[in-house]
């Protein structure tokens, strides 16, 4: 639910260059971020870009279903916010190179990817002192996971709105919000959560284990210790 | 996943058709205008007649077929939920519907297994900004190091009967396992990082120039764009009504 495995022409082309060049505008905010980080923080970012398409690859059984996990609330906690979007812009261009999401939606991706991952390290900074590295990276990721699941939906909605009036198109939509409203809801809002779940308590074991063994590698926060921007390698 | 990943690479690297040997520029010209044409032309005759052409093309790049289907299969898929729900709509709406997407989806798989890497992301990393840029050619570096070790991770996980404990327990294991590979691909990024020192880093991974040495078969590439030219400007006409 955090990412859009839509393919080229489907989507009205108003809503994917607008997804371009907004990705491109924050590409460019974050490329001066990253470069104070220097080219170390370019290897950890690469390091954590690839674990995230690794992980992507490995299926988790939820009883009858297989849920691909992204690790975008996690990475984002451990890189911050204009780093992963960096990387959710390097992991969705591979992935659409690979026929996972169009060319032409990659902006949206980059996105509803990006934009949930950077809402994750100032929200474990706030809530860190007082749950716990643990608990606060499971709450960020939590709230990553449902603002991306937010803009999916958005998205979805507004290509909807967007998209001419092709014969039965709108009675697609109307039918297809009158089943998600109805018995739908029953089917996709556990789904949801459990997703959110799976991502939550996948962030908490990681981080869990960082903080036994690694714990500078964690972002600290301001009140205890001014964070680096990327930890040592020692 | 990461044996389409390996066998895309190997396949990318070692072909020795004339796709393989058209320079990494042309190519990706190619892919753009057959993206842009899929994306805006109103016309079936226009995608049928690039959907053929692609079928011609992955057919003398060698490209295995089982490769071909896989990366077709999830353009494919949702064509097929966009034409399911417009099934009260004309037969040339539904044709559209359907090819768009495939001819969009075939063009990124032929342009993957006939570019290796650093000739794909060259041209990327000198628009992109300076980290992206370098993220892109370490990212896929990383990759099939840190899949083998999740796989391997997996694996272990599952032998050891870490699948069988309750949910909750079970995410919170796979987590401290994903963070054995976090530590494995930081250490893995810091010797990387090192090495790229020694061996007199710039502060910029520029990638090759091949992407823009134009060779004889580049011939074939120009060929099949004008063909693509041609195509539309003739059945442009053939739209839905």
């Amino acid at each position: 639910m955090s990412h859009l495995h839509i393919p080229d022409g489907i989507l009205p082309p108003v809503l994917w260059i607008a997804g371009l060049v907004l990705t491109g505008l924050l590409l460019a905010w974050s490329g001066p971020a990253v470069v104070k980080g220097g080219p170390r923080l370019i290897a950890y970012q690469s390091a954590l870009g690839g674990i995230m398409l690794a992980v992507m690859a490995l299926p988790v059984p939820i009883t009858a279903f297989d849920y691909c996990m992204t690790l975008a609330g996690p990475v984002g906690v451990l890189l911050g916010p204009a780093p992963v979007f960096q990387v959710s812009f390097v992991v969705t261009l591979i992935l659409a190179l690979l026929g996972q999401g169009g060319f032409t939606v990659v902006g949206l991706n980059t996105l509803v990817l990006g934009l949930g991952a950077m809402l994750a390290r100032p929200l474990y900074l706030r809530t860190a002192g007082a749950l716990g590295p643990a608990r606060a990276t499971a709450l960020a990721t939590a709230a990553s996971q449902l603002a991306s699941t937010l803009g999916w939906v958005l998205l979805l909605a507004l290509s909807v709105r967007l998209t001419p009036a092709v014969t039965g198109e709108h009675d697609f939509a109307r039918g297809l919000f009158q089943v998600v409203r109805g018995a739908g809801a029953l089917v996709v809002i556990p789904l949801l959560l459990a997703a959110v779940a799976i991502e939550s308590l996948l962030g908490y074991g990681l981080v869990r284990f960082l903080d036994r063994v690694r714990p500078d590698l964690l972002p600290t926060p301001p009140a205890s210790r001014a964070p680096g921007p990327v930890p040592s390698a020692t | 996943m990461s044996n389409t990943f390996a066998q895309i690479d190997h396949i990318a690297s070692a072909g020795t058709t004339p796709w393989h040997s058209a320079s990494a520029a042309g190519k990706l010209l190619m892919a753009l205008t057959y993206v842009a044409l899929a994306v805006f032309t109103p016309s079936w005759g226009v995608l049928a007649m690039l959907l053929v052409t692609l079928f011609t093309i992955l057919a003398t790049a060698r490209i295995p077929w089982r490769l071909i289907l896989a990366a077709a299969a999830t353009p494919f898929l949702f064509s097929l939920i966009f034409v399911l729900a417009h099934l009260r709509g004309d037969w040339d709406e539904l044709l559209v519907l359907f090819m768009r997407p495939m001819v969009a989806s075939f063009t990124a798989v032929w342009l993957v297994c006939t570019t290796p890497y650093p000739d794909l992301f060259a041209p990327f990393s000198r628009i992109l900004p300076r980290g992206v840029g370098d993220g892109l050619f370490l990212t896929y570096r990383a990759l099939f190091a840190l899949t083998a070790r999740v796989e391997r991770m997996g694996s272990a996980l599952r032998l050891r009967g870490a699948m069988a404990a309750p949910l909750p327990q079970r995410f919170g294991m796979l987590g401290e396992a994903v963070g054995t590979v976090v530590l494995s691909g930081f250490d893995r990024s810091h010797r990387l990082y090192q090495t790229m020192q020694l061996r007199g880093h710039s502060g910029r991974v520029c990638g090759c120039r091949h992407w823009l040495e134009i060779t004889r078969d580049d011939f074939w590439v120009a060929l099949t764009i004008l063909w693509a030219l041609v195509v539309s400007v003739t059945l442009w006409h053939l739209r839905t009504t």
